[in-house]
């Protein structure tokens, strides 16, 4: 199976965003309920206050993070499924050295320190299913969705034996001095934002100016051509899975340091899931994720408002969201493509 | 049957389209008649298989229009075309490879439809149209099992099932061999005594000459000439379509009386090629300005060589290059050796097709380059000017580096590939079929570029199906028969009857 994505697919992706919002539309209204009444509370939801707006800021985001944790390995046609067990193994490192760091040292040194061992923890585990198809051949389907239970249960470790609060439910919260600074008060944004637009910038650099990026990019266009031209295709798999694993692995570290401030029972709510549709919906770019993760923040934090606001189910955001993806595929923005027929 | 003033059974009249800045069809005029084999002839790329398309539905025109039998029709997609009784077969087919012959004719038309599908029936029914026309095809086997030009047959059924009286045929004989263009030309002559107005879409001087009532030459888009039979012949096609009378004479420059040996295999095993049958125990040896020949049926180890030298495959037995041993290495390998490979599947190993030309030519570049040779950030502008320079001097067109490669016709993509692989320095070309399916001027082209290359010194092993080319271009032949070599011989001394008799497997 293949994925193609349509070149200039942005005017096309408005035209999908604008189709998913008719359809939802419809749905609202032949439900009886004014679509434009749920649209403001949507709106009102996530942006409208500023406790809402912190909300939309953090699933954000992470979106942006999860959403780069697919898009790198798609580019090269390998098949992430991985994201959460990424996050998870990330944000167990954070809350391991969260907790046990010296609670004196001072945070300019520790919270750069821990992001990085989310990251190279991400990292290696999302290596190692690259390195387990290198090697045996191992589908990454399978291994990267297969990681992902080995990293919850690893998480549920940590919460359970290692570092438990009073009820489990979550580990004890990490030193005052691993906390991520906040950079807005009013709304509590905190630095994690701009490290996650930094990351889509400097992965989006990555894809488009170096040879790593062109060997990623070459090798998910036309695999045969590539290797011909002298790709490493276990080279580039390594490298993809790396840097998706890495990016998912620094969102496990902000749940952490940022978010919660401790380690908790399924911190990520489906997020790391919800960035294959960001990808997706990106066209794969690390750029358009930006965009992409922002408006699907805004519909998962404004559809909670639904209830009080539009009398309609919080669910109805995720519904959206997955109407908007099918509408990409409607229009052509993404394209699978199986076998071929016979030819010549 | 013929009637001097019956109206043409498909009249394309005036038909313009243009994608962005390139012209496909110029305000282009065709007519073909009942009982008609009506030849377009152009060179790759000239705007045959748009103006196909238009008349098939599946694009429409900017401007011009379409009558059939007299009454000007829209064609708004191929159902529309099938309904008023044209039918196409492609290029590239569409059948559904686990699904009988019988199925796939009937697949999507009225008896298929009505409910449910009586087997047996469709068979006898299948089988009667087949005989009817003298279209031999087994209506029971799965079209998987079936060779090219079979499948072919099945696409010609397919139309006359749904009674087409207008029958376009797009490049029908690119993809067959000489015996069963034969076949192929009989079944068209049948179907022009039957009353059929035939659309031979070809590039082929060769089947113009024995079977067009009528010839119009593409050049560019835009149609050069129109002839009836008896006014035309090979030469006056040829200058017509290429705009230029063909030298057929290539220079070659005589190189050193014993030049150095590039690539020499010693016992060379390659057990599981990715098709075809294995090589077992094969040595050869090509110097450096030399160009060895591989000569044979398809099928007898060409492909398994080809696998082992380009570390496609895995093979037993030494590969040496400049002395050294590469047997196994990957490409990555051979193309920091200085092996450039042009393969057989253009598209599917050649080129990215939905990459940009520019990043087509960096392709082997950037991805082989050891880790230290090149800058750490790509500079595109760089590239996209050496693109320009590049698509120029290999007279491909439109020579826009911006352009994807899969809006190029096969010719020009081949050359594409021939300017990345040759304008390398190459220590060793490995050529696989370099001109499958172009046309004459394209040809001509690449057996220069080949011929250059070698004359500055390159090692050229050239495998091909056409025995003309390999006798052109080789300095020495070799035969290979069921993975063995069964004949080696300089150009000079090899007559066609000894390469046909050692292709037979009769030493």
């Amino acid at each position: 199976m293949g994925i193609r994505l349509a070149s200039g697919s942005g005017p096309r992706t408005l035209v999908a965003l604008a189709a998913g919002l008719a359809v939802m539309a419809a749905v609202v209204g032949a439900l009886g309920k004014n679509p434009l009444r749920a649209a403001g509370a949507v709106v009102d939801g996530s942006l409208g206050n500023s406790f809402g707006i912190g909300q939309t800021v953090q699933i954000w985001t992470i979106l942006i993070l999860a959403g780069l944790a697919s898009a790198i390995p798609f580019s090269a046609r390998l098949w992430n499924i991985g994201g959460q067990g990424q996050m998870y193994s990330g944000a167990i490192a954070a809350a391991a050295l969260g907790i046990t760091l010296p609670a004196g040292w001072p945070g300019a040194a520790v919270v750069p320190l821990i992001l990085a061992a989310s990251t190279a923890a991400g990292a290696g585990w999302g290596w190692l299913p690259a390195w387990i198809r290198n090697r045996y051949g191992a589908s990454e389907i399978v291994t990267t969705l297969m990681l992902n239970f080995v990293a919850v249960l690893g998480a549920a470790y940590v919460i359970r034996d290692a570092w438990p609060d009073r009820f489990a439910q979550q580990t004890e919260a990490v030193a005052d001095n691993a906390r991520l600074p906040v950079l807005i008060g009013s709304v509590r944004a905190d630095i994690s934002i701009v490290l996650a637009v930094a990351a889509a910038l400097g992965l989006w650099v990555l894809m488009t100016r170096t040879r790593l990026g062109f060997a990623v990019r070459a090798l998910g266009a036309n695999r045969g051509a590539a290797l011909l031209s002298g790709a490493s295709e276990s080279a580039v798999a390594s490298a993809a899975f790396a840097l998706g694993g890495a990016a998912a692995g620094l969102g496990g570290g902000v749940f952490v340091l940022g978010i919660h401030g401790a380690l908790l029972n399924g911190f990520s709510a489906g997020l790391a899931f919800l960035g294959i549709a960001v990808a997706l919906a990106a066209g794969l770019n690390p750029l358009r994720v930006i965009p992409v993760a922002g408006l699907f923040a805004i519909l998962r934090v404004g559809s909670n408002n639904l209830q009080a606001g539009a009398d309609l189910s919080p669910a109805t955001g995720d519904v959206l969201i997955a109407v908007f993806v099918i509408m990409l595929m409607v229009v052509g923005v993404i394209r699978f493509s199986y076998g071929e027929l016979v030819d010549g | 049957m013929e009637q001097p003033n019956s109206k043409p059974a498909l009249a394309l009249r005036g038909i313009c389209k243009q994608f962005g800045a390139v012209v496909a069809n110029a305000s282009i005029d065709l007519e073909v008649r009942a009982g008609e084999v009506h030849v377009v002839l152009g060179e790759n790329g000239a705007g045959k298989s748009t103006l196909m398309n238009i008349a098939f539905g599946h694009m429409q025109p900017d401007a011009g229009q379409i009558e059939i039998e007299g009454r000007t029709t829209r064609l708004a997609s191929p159902a529309d075309a099938i309904a008023r009784g044209i039918g196409m077969v492609h290029q590239h087919f569409a059948l559904v490879p686990t699904f009988t012959v019988a199925e796939n004719v009937v697949l999507g038309s009225r008896s298929a439809r009505a409910g449910l599908l009586d087997r047996k029936e469709i068979v006898d029914e299948v089988s009667e149209v087949s005989a009817r026309f003298g279209v031999p095809v087994d209506p029971s086997a799965v079209v998987r099992d079936l060779p090219v030009d079979e499948r072919q047959r099945v696409e010609i059924l397919k139309a006359l099932y749904r009674d087409a009286r207008i029958l376009i045929l797009d490049e029908p004989t690119a993809l067959l061999g000489a015996r069963q263009i034969a076949v192929l030309l009989e079944i068209i002559d049948r179907l022009r005594a039957d009353g059929r107005a035939i659309v031979l879409v070809t590039h082929k001087l060769g089947e113009v000459m024995e079977i067009a009532d009528r010839v119009s030459v593409v050049r560019r888009g835009r149609k050069q000439v129109e002839l009836a039979r008896g006014e035309f012949d090979q030469q006056v096609l040829a200058k017509a379509m290429t705009g230029q009378l063909i030298a057929d004479e290539i220079s070659r420059s005589l190189g050193r009386d014993e030049p150095e040996v590039v690539l020499e295999c010693r016992g060379l095993t390659v057990p599981e090629p990715s098709s075809g049958p294995p090589v077992q125990g094969l040595s050869l040896r090509v110097r450096s300005g030399e160009v060895l020949g591989i000569a044979g049926v398809e099928g007898n180890g060409q492909r398994a060589l080809i696998d082992g030298l380009t570390g496609s495959a895995r093979c037993e037995g030494e590969i040496c290059l400049d002395g050294e041993d590469i047997a196994n290495a990957p490409p990555r390998r051979l193309r920091r050796c200085g092996v450039s490979i042009i393969p057989e599947d253009r598209q599917g190993r050649g080129l990215v097709p939905d990459m940009t030309l520019a990043e087509n030519l960096a392709l082997v570049d950037l991805l082989a380059a050891p880790p230290g040779d090149a800058p750490r950030l790509v500079s595109w502008r760089q590239i996209r000017a050496e693109a320009r320079e590049l698509l120029e001097a290999f007279d491909v067109r439109p020579p826009d580096p911006d352009l994807p490669a899969s809006a190029l016709s096969g010719g020009n993509q081949q050359k594409v590939v021939l300017a990345r692989e040759l304008s390398r320095w190459p220590r060793l070309v490995v050529a696989d079929n370099p001109t499958w399916g172009l046309d004459v001027g394209a040809i001509g082209y690449v057996h220069r570029q080949l011929v250059a290359a070698r004359n500055d010194g390159a090692a050229i092993v050239l495998v091909s199906h056409d025995l003309d080319e390999l006798m052109k271009l080789s300095d020495r032949i070799i035969v290979v028969y069921r993975g063995e070599i069964s004949l080696e011989a300089p150009r000079a001394e090899a007559s066609l009857d000894d390469i046909g008799l050692a292709m037979a497997g009769a030493r």
